[in-house]
């Protein structure tokens, strides 16, 4: 009941935070923490339940930004269109993937990821007919305001984390685990491991394109550099997933939001109070805070919180 | 208990901090846009120190109908994206009445799509890719001409001087490199050269060899690059190791240009020709005083890259001063009655062919001779004589 009760009160927050934080600046953060929250929870699918760690999932990101933002430039027609389309062409695009990655498995499979997604950025830089290359796309946005991206944002991230929850609930998600835990052995319990290996990619790069879908929309400003990035999609989506807690379903969640606020507040000099120069240092920081979090918080901030408790707040030591 | 007090009060000294820490003196606010991290930060680097200098300069004039000049200089780490939800930090959090700076074309182009929306007038200095005053865009103007006219100059010292039959052109792939190579090639058809090879590069290539092999069994006349710092260095260095030696190496402007060219090529940068579109002996007022000052305080030289957000800075004091109120819609019609001398030339926006707001400048030739950056072309102007025929063996001491 505790735990149903302190959701409940998240999702109030959730739902009135925007109401009483109006800066749009704050605003924008938050809209791109739960953006990154879907990515996480779809990367966290893939690699944390069903132990495929995938280091290309701005392919399926800049597949679903492009649907997007094609659908303005070639066909004319809105953007909000690619919010439905930009998961399905990334599944298609997931299915080749699968069909030809899952041949290979640890960092072999992590390897051919890598190179997918750096293969569709060269894609998207050289095929100018399609997607004007660098030059890039750029919509005008819908809106003017905040708020309805705030809204499409959660409610997307909401979706994202539901449907998960689902899934591993449901049988697949015990199959997806047993793949992780031991793929020989789930295929000799007759479980299909290639079949639900792919259905667990289906799944997170359909929400991962959504979320580029999304960005398009929201950002209304794509180029090959930007959605289908190595350093800033990809290894952000791992970050997001090792620092929150990988093979936890609000894992992501939080890792998303300790990632972007991170990201801001070094990016931002700690809000222009530090001097210029720490703005230099956030690589160094995210590295050392990976480090960190591999040797101490294995789990990471959600999986080990028991473990936080006790160590850094000192309170619950009694109960554990 | 105790503990619990400490974590208590640090809590609300830093609250403190945050909310009256920096207490509001009357000052109009400018936000500007710049790569201060990343790749392009040394454009960002040279940008921010006359900016600064600028600005101490306006507020020991009585600043702004005597107010402070306030820039508030934000980092856009060469990333559009980041570039975009600064500008939107600008415009919501800091509340500045207009945006300047605007490094590379790439993040230019999304500040200015913000810009425009929130109708924020935006003055961009650098940010060259035709599109950013070809999309209609009217709250925003450009101090610096598009990079298709960049190679104006060159384009006269090609026919007259070096007659080349054929061209090979390298770019980096970014929207300032693929929209300077694409107007290059056409002056190239233009002008009746072959266009042997028309190449783009990733950014942050390190690795040239490949397409300069290439570009050696070609053969060519002319090689012309569009390049960043490290990038135009790497593939002069390259060149002088592969031998390669056409009539000319030809840079695009921006990397070519730099102190950090010299630095980090050494002998390959040598004889190297660039576009340019500013040089200190320019008959500007204030130009050669600006460049003394600049490497007095800064120990380090400024090229055009400075000079335009020098003259940027004090463009925008001027438009603030003439602005009837400090509303977008003022500050617009301010900007657009421009007609000022600076440093880096006259400045006034006018629309012509598929240009808005776009100041038009005349273009120049540097080469780099003994280490200095001279400007060669136009030769009425020229502070030191073309070097050519190069024979680039010797140039390069093999």
């Amino acid at each position: 009941m505790g735990k149903n009760l302190a959701y409940i009160i998240l999702g109030v927050i959730a739902v009135v935070f925007p109401l009483v934080v109006t800066s749009d600046y704050y605003l924008h953060l938050v809209i791109i923490a739960l953006m990154w929250v879907i990515i996480g929870s779809a990367w966290n699918l893939l690699a944390g339940y069903t132990g495929q760690v995938s280091f290309g999932h701005a392919m399926f990101f800049g597949i679903g930004a492009y649907t997007a933002g094609i659908f303005v430039t070639k066909l004319e027609i809105s953007a909000w269109w690619g919010m439905a389309f930009g998961g399905v062409v990334a599944m298609l695009i997931g299915l080749f993937v699968g069909w030809v990655c899952f041949r290979l498995r640890g960092p072999y499979f992590a390897l051919a990821t890598l190179a997918g997604g750096e293969i569709f950025r060269l894609i998207a830089t050289n095929w100018e007919e399609l997607t004007d290359g660098m030059v890039g796309i750029l919509i005008i946005q819908t809106f003017t305001s905040k708020l309805p991206y705030y809204y499409i944002a959660l409610a997307l991230a909401f979706l994202s984390i539901y449907v998960i929850h689902l899934v591993m609930k449901s049988k697949w998600g015990y199959y997806f685990v047993s793949i992780r835990e031991d793929q020989d052995a789930a295929e000799s319990l007759g479980i299909n491991t290639t079949l639900y290996k792919n259905i667990s990619l289906l799944i997170s790069s359909f929400f991962t394109g959504m979320a580029g879908a999304f960005y398009m929309n929201y950002m209304a400003f794509i180029d090959p550099h930007v959605v289908f990035s190595l350093h800033y999609i990809s290894i952000m989506a791992i970050l997001v997933g090792i620092v929150g807690g990988v093979a936890t379903i609000m894992g992501p969640a939080v890792g998303a939001f300790i990632m972007v606020g991170l990201q801001e507040t070094f990016r931002s000099a700690f809000f222009g109070l530090a001097p210029a120069w720490t703005s230099e240092a956030h690589a160094l920081v995210f590295g050392l805070l990976v480090i960190f979090v591999i040797l101490f918080l294995p789990n990471g901030v959600v999986g080990d919180w028991q473990k936080i408790r006790r160590n850094v707040f000192r309170i619950g030591t009694s109960s554990s | 208990m105790r503990r619990h007090k400490v974590v208590l009060l640090s809590i609300i000294c830093i609250m403190g901090i945050i909310l009256f820490g920096v207490s509001p003196a009357a000052a109009v606010k400018v936000g500007i846009v710049l790569p201060l991290t990343g790749a392009e930060a040394k454009f960002g680097e040279i940008e921010k120190n006359s900016f600064v200098m600028a600005v101490e300069e306006i507020n020991k004039k009585g600043g702004i109908k005597g107010e402070k000049l306030e820039l508030i200089i934000e980092d856009d780490t060469g990333r559009p994206e980041v570039g975009r939800s600064v500008a939107e930090k600008l415009i919501n959090k800091d509340k500045v009445v207009m945006l300047g700076g605007g490094y590379s074309s790439s993040c230019t182009f999304a500040v200015a799509g913000v810009a425009q929306q929130n109708r924020m007038p935006f003055l961009v200095n650098t940010g060259s890719a035709d599109k950013i005053t070809t999309s209609g865009w009217d709250y925003v103007f450009r101090l610096n001409p598009p990079v298709s006219e960049y190679a104006g100059a060159i384009e006269s010292l090609l026919s007259q001087v070096i007659k080349p039959k054929t061209v090979v052109i390298l770019h980096e792939n970014s929207l300032f490199g693929t929209s300077g190579a694409k107007s290059f090639e056409e002056t190239c058809q233009r002008l009746g050269f072959q266009v042997l090879l028309k190449q783009g590069y990733e950014a942050g290539g390190i690795d040239f060899k490949p397409v300069l092999i290439r570009v050696k069994q070609l053969n060519p006349d002319i090689v012309y690059m569009i390049s960043y710092i490290m990038d135009a260095s790497l593939l002069m260095k390259q060149a002088k190791e592969l031998k390669l030696t056409p009539k000319m190496f030809i840079g695009g402007a921006a990397g070519f240009t730099m102190p950090e060219f010299k630095k980090n090529a050494g002998i390959a940068s040598e004889k190297v020709i660039s576009a340019t579109l500013w040089h200190e002996v320019l008959r500007y007022p204030g130009a050669m005083d600006y460049y003394k000052r600049y490497v007095a305080r800064f120990k380090s030289e400024t090229e055009y890259h400075g000079a335009e957000a020098y003259a940027a800075a004090y463009v925008i004091a001027d438009v603030l001063k003439r602005a009837k109120s400090y509303s977008s819609a003022d500050i617009k019609q301010a900007l657009s009655e421009t007609n000022m001398m600076t440093v880096f030339g006259p400045v006034k926006f006018i629309s012509y062919d598929k240009f808005k707001n776009q100041n038009k400048l005349p273009t120049y030739v540097v080469q780099w001779i003994n280490g200095k950056l001279e400007l060669v072309w136009p030769a009425n102007l020229a502070t030191k004589k073309f070097v050519y025929p190069v024979n680039w063996l010797t140039t390069w001491k093999y």
